[in-house]
């Protein structure tokens, strides 16, 4: 089969592999209808996430059709459609079954090495480092799924490929963004980060009863998006000062929460400060945290930091003052995908939301490199790249 | 609680030769330079006098000066627990099963003792030579989350307290292998397979 291989820092290749085989009695094999690229694809892509290998297949979104069955699987069958959710989880163990999924204890294979760098190691991912399992990605014709008795939703007839195929991460996780903002009537919540995982936190904000959702973003056309589509204010970084216009928008107190869908390669307008955490990413390998930093200034005392962008290691310059003098709480966490697959199918199924929204490129697996470079430098307004095999 | 001895009597005898050896060749012709180095020497000396690295302390390296079995005059000790979701007497009956106890290396497994739904310990050897001797002790999770399973091991030390520094910065130590066993026995319990990733498809390596 063909399969999107990671080689080296902006190095992706489509490559013939071998196809992929029933390994343990609980995996299935899907043959993929679709998959996409994601924001956090674009840190192994860049090459700040550490134990990648040449030759990793990639893709940790992407839904398709059965194909093959372990003998321990009993609710699906070949001729399904499902959708797979990126974390792989047991449904067993302590963490599973209080649907903290994305901790599962017995999905890593290499968790030896991630207790190195985190102290204890959370569950396996398809597609995102050795760390983190070193298991084949969905940016390919077939791909194994391991639990598959517990991870896959079937997904109804009359649904489209590119209409549950967000159900794998990003809209829960925008998701668990908003709803890990305890966000009550009235609120007013501000996002770092308009690409998929904040235009669908913005969504889902409003949908927990957000009075107000403060967008902030560089890229004219994501702002855009994220104003008519969604409704949302916005702020443009580049013209604007981040704090003094969240200030006045909030009448003087700062948002209710905040929520930082930007990660560990935040960019910052002031070039000085850029280069600062630019220097010491490319030197000391950490991680840039402009975007969380300017969430926990800005976030009003007693309000919570939501923390959706992806993180891999060492921070400095995190202002801890302001978090214990002014009450601040954060919570953050790769998401429990299963928890939220199924009630965010039924919204979709009633209409509630159409996750299609964000979705700018329809590409050819083929065509994987250019879709991975055009993502990462924006061109041509790119916000999502659909991959079909 | 006075921290843990690291350093075998192998390795103090040399740290204190070493020591030694330094702070002599460095009042043989005073210079600056020499000076530092007779400050390492000295610091060698303390650490070989004390049985105690700083250094290692991270990595949880442990000397044990007399060790239970009498066939071996110390040991490294490694010690792993793990919490599985499964009754006591399930986890027992579990590594009761020779194969399924937390060895390292290869060896014969002689069991010592089985204390029902309690403890099992063992010893391994190789050509009659005591290579490791260990036990696994079960007892009831609080809250009814489970079996808290602990692992003793204690192997005779091969290369001092720095080949097990450099077993554990390769990734390689006995703590790792006791640590993925009792994972193994966890993912079985649990989900009724192991995770893992081999045999399946890569692109060029």
């Amino acid at each position: 089969m063909r399969a999107v291989c990671w080689h080296d820092k902006l190095d992706v290749r489509v490559e013939q592999v071998p196809d992929p085989q029933i390994i343990n009695p609980r995996d299935a094999i899907v043959r993929v209808g679709a998959s996409a690229i994601c924001g956090s694809d674009l840190h192994l892509y860049g090459g700040f996430v550490p134990g990648m290998v040449k030759g990793d297949i990639l893709g940790h979104e992407f839904m398709g059709e059965v194909v093959e069955v372990g003998a321990a699987v009993k609710n699906l069958k070949p001729g399904d459609r499902v959708v797979v959710p990126f974390p792989i989880s047991c449904g067993n163990c302590f963490f599973c079954r209080r649907e903290l999924y994305s901790l599962c204890e017995n999905s890593n294979p290499n968790a030896y090495m991630a207790e190195k760098v985190w102290g204890y190691s959370p569950c396996g991912i398809y597609g995102y480092s050795h760390l983190l399992g070193g298991y084949a990605g969905g940016q390919a014709e077939y791909v194994r799924v391991p639990f598959a008795d517990v991870g896959p939703v079937k997904v109804p007839g009359g649904l489209t490929d590119e209409q549950v195929l967000f159900l794998s991460d990003i809209l829960p996780t925008g998701y668990m963004a908003a709803e890990n903002c305890a966000i009550q009537r009235g609120d007013t919540v501000a996002v770092w980060g308009c690409g998929p995982v904040g235009q669908f936190a913005i969504a889902a904000c409003y949908m927990l009863g957000a009075e107000r959702v403060i967008a902030i973003d560089r890229f004219a056309e994501r702002l855009r998006l994220a104003a008519t589509v969604l409704g949302a204010d916005t702020i443009d970084y580049t013209e604007d000062n981040v704090l003094e216009a969240l200030k006045e928008l909030t009448g003087g107190r700062g948002p209710d929460a905040c929520i930082d869908a930007v990660g560990m390669e935040a960019h910052a307008h002031h070039a000085i400060a850029f280069a600062y955490d630019r220097v010491k990413q490319a030197v000391l390998s950490e991680d840039r945290p402009i975007a969380l930093r300017e969430a926990i200034m800005a976030c009003r005392s007693g309000g919570t930091i939501s923390v959706a962008g992806v993180y891999g290691g060492l921070i400095d310059k995190f202002p801890a003052g302001t978090l214990m003098n002014r009450s601040l709480t954060i919570r953050t966490g790769q998401t429990h995908v299963q928890r939220y697959m199924r009630p965010l199918l039924e919204r979709i199924e009633k209409g509630e939301i159409d996750p299609t929204f964000i979705i700018t490129h329809r590409m050819r697996l083929d065509e994987a490199p250019q879709a991975y470079r055009m993502f990462r430098d924006k061109q041509d307004d790119c916000i999502k790249v659909v991959l079909t095999p | 609680m006075a921290t843990k001895r690291n350093l075998t009597r192998a390795d103090r005898i040399g740290y204190a030769v070493g020591g030694i050896a330094l702070i002599v060749w460095a009042l043989r012709r005073p210079s600056a330079l020499r000076t530092g180095v007779a400050g390492v020497g000295g610091w060698l000396l303390y650490q070989g006098y004390t049985g105690r690295n700083p250094l290692f302390k991270p990595l949880g390296i442990e000397v044990n000066p007399q060790p239970a079995l009498p066939e071996v005059a110390e040991t490294l000790v490694v010690e792993e627990a793990i919490t599985i979701s499964t009754p006591r007497a399930d986890a027992y009956a579990f590594f009761a099963q020779t194969d399924n106890l937390p060895a390292i290396g290869e060896a014969d497994l002689q069991v010592l003792r089985e204390v029902d739904g309690e403890e099992l310990a063992w010893r391994a050897t190789r050509d009659d030579k005591l290579m490791h001797f260990g036990s696994l002790s079960f007892r009831d999770a609080p809250g009814g989350r489970g079996t808290i399973v602990a692992a003793h091991l204690e192997y005779a030390p091969s290369g001092g307290s720095l080949g097990a520094a450099l077993a554990h910065l390769m990734g390689r130590s006995p703590q790792r292998l006791v640590g993925d066993s009792l994972r193994r026995a966890r993912a079985l319990l649990e989900t009724g397979e192991v995770a893992t990733t081999r045999g399946q498809p890569t692109g060029h390596r």
